[in-house]
């Protein structure tokens, strides 16, 4: 599983997650990601190109909403795949972090926050 | 279509199996399962259960030995996990409660509940010391994947 994060418009840290986000791919991100998420305030997490998602995975974004929660930051979803998003929606994560459509609306919410 | 026999991997209780079990259904399971939806589920619900096995069903650290196989029965994906740990019924597991704000968000307890809801049907036993776990995935006739 592949991260890679980027800067954009309005202080966000953008980070793009690629591949099975199962057991194995969680823990290859894990470590990076809670860094990232305890740096940084505004994080958009593009599940575009992760076409896979366990119960690992939802661990490691549920852990990094709530570090980013408690120093007042803010973490959201963006596009997860039909699949991936049912996976979110059964597990309930989709009523704790917001999930959005488009960058647009992602950023709009967390300038908002 | 083709060969639809039943297809079986034996695994250990270590948490890099889970790449290799992974890689199994990947290596099959696109050219013999019309339905991706029914491939995805079946790939969830075993990386679930093996995963379950191996952080919970040797709670002294022994060695265990962990069955999979997966095959077609009556219009079904049938996948079955058979292992040789400590006896645990996951159908017995009561649904998680929802979690009604971030800070109240238990972290994990919903593997099981994503089995639950993947699959059309579980069924456990425990036999001959072993439990064993059978998994239904109905096929949808209106959800075969797209051609090319």
């Amino acid at each position: 599983m592949d991260i890679a994060v980027e800067e954009i418009a309005g202080g966000i840290t953008k980070v793009g997650l690629r591949g099975r986000f199962d057991t194995t791919g969680a823990v290859v991100v894990e470590l990076p990601f809670n860094k990232i998420v305890t740096e940084k305030q505004k994080i958009i997490v593009d599940l575009s190109a992760v076409n896979f998602l366990a119960s690992y995975g939802i661990r490691v974004l549920l852990v990094g909403a709530k570090i980013a929660k408690a120093k007042d930051g803010k973490l959201v979803i963006l596009c997860p795949e039909n699949n991936v998003a049912k996976v979110l929606k059964t597990a309930g994560t989709d009523t704790l972090i917001p999930i959005f459509q488009s960058e647009g609306a992602a950023a709009e919410a967390l300038a908002a926050a | 279509m083709a060969s639809v026999e039943a297809r079986r991997l034996v695994l250990r209780n270590d948490l890099a199996e889970l790449q290799r079990l992974a890689g199994w259904i990947q290596g099959w399971s696109d050219a013999i399962v019309p339905s991706s939806d029914v491939s995805f589920a079946v790939q969830l619900c075993l990386e679930e259960a093996v995963a379950n096995v191996i952080m919970y069903g040797s709670p002294k650290g022994g060695t265990l030995e962990i069955a999979v196989e997966v095959g077609r029965d009556d219009g079904a994906w049938v996948a079955l996990i058979e292992d040789n740990g400590r006896q645990f019924d996951p159908t017995t597991v009561p649904p998680p409660v929802p979690p009604t704000s971030l800070d109240d968000a238990k972290i994990g307890d919903v593997g099981i509940h994503l089995m639950r809801s993947f699959a059309d049907h579980m069924h456990y036993e425990r036999r001959d010391g072993r439990n064993r776990l059978t998994l239904r995935f109905v096929e949808p006739q209106a959800s075969v994947r797209p051609a090319g």
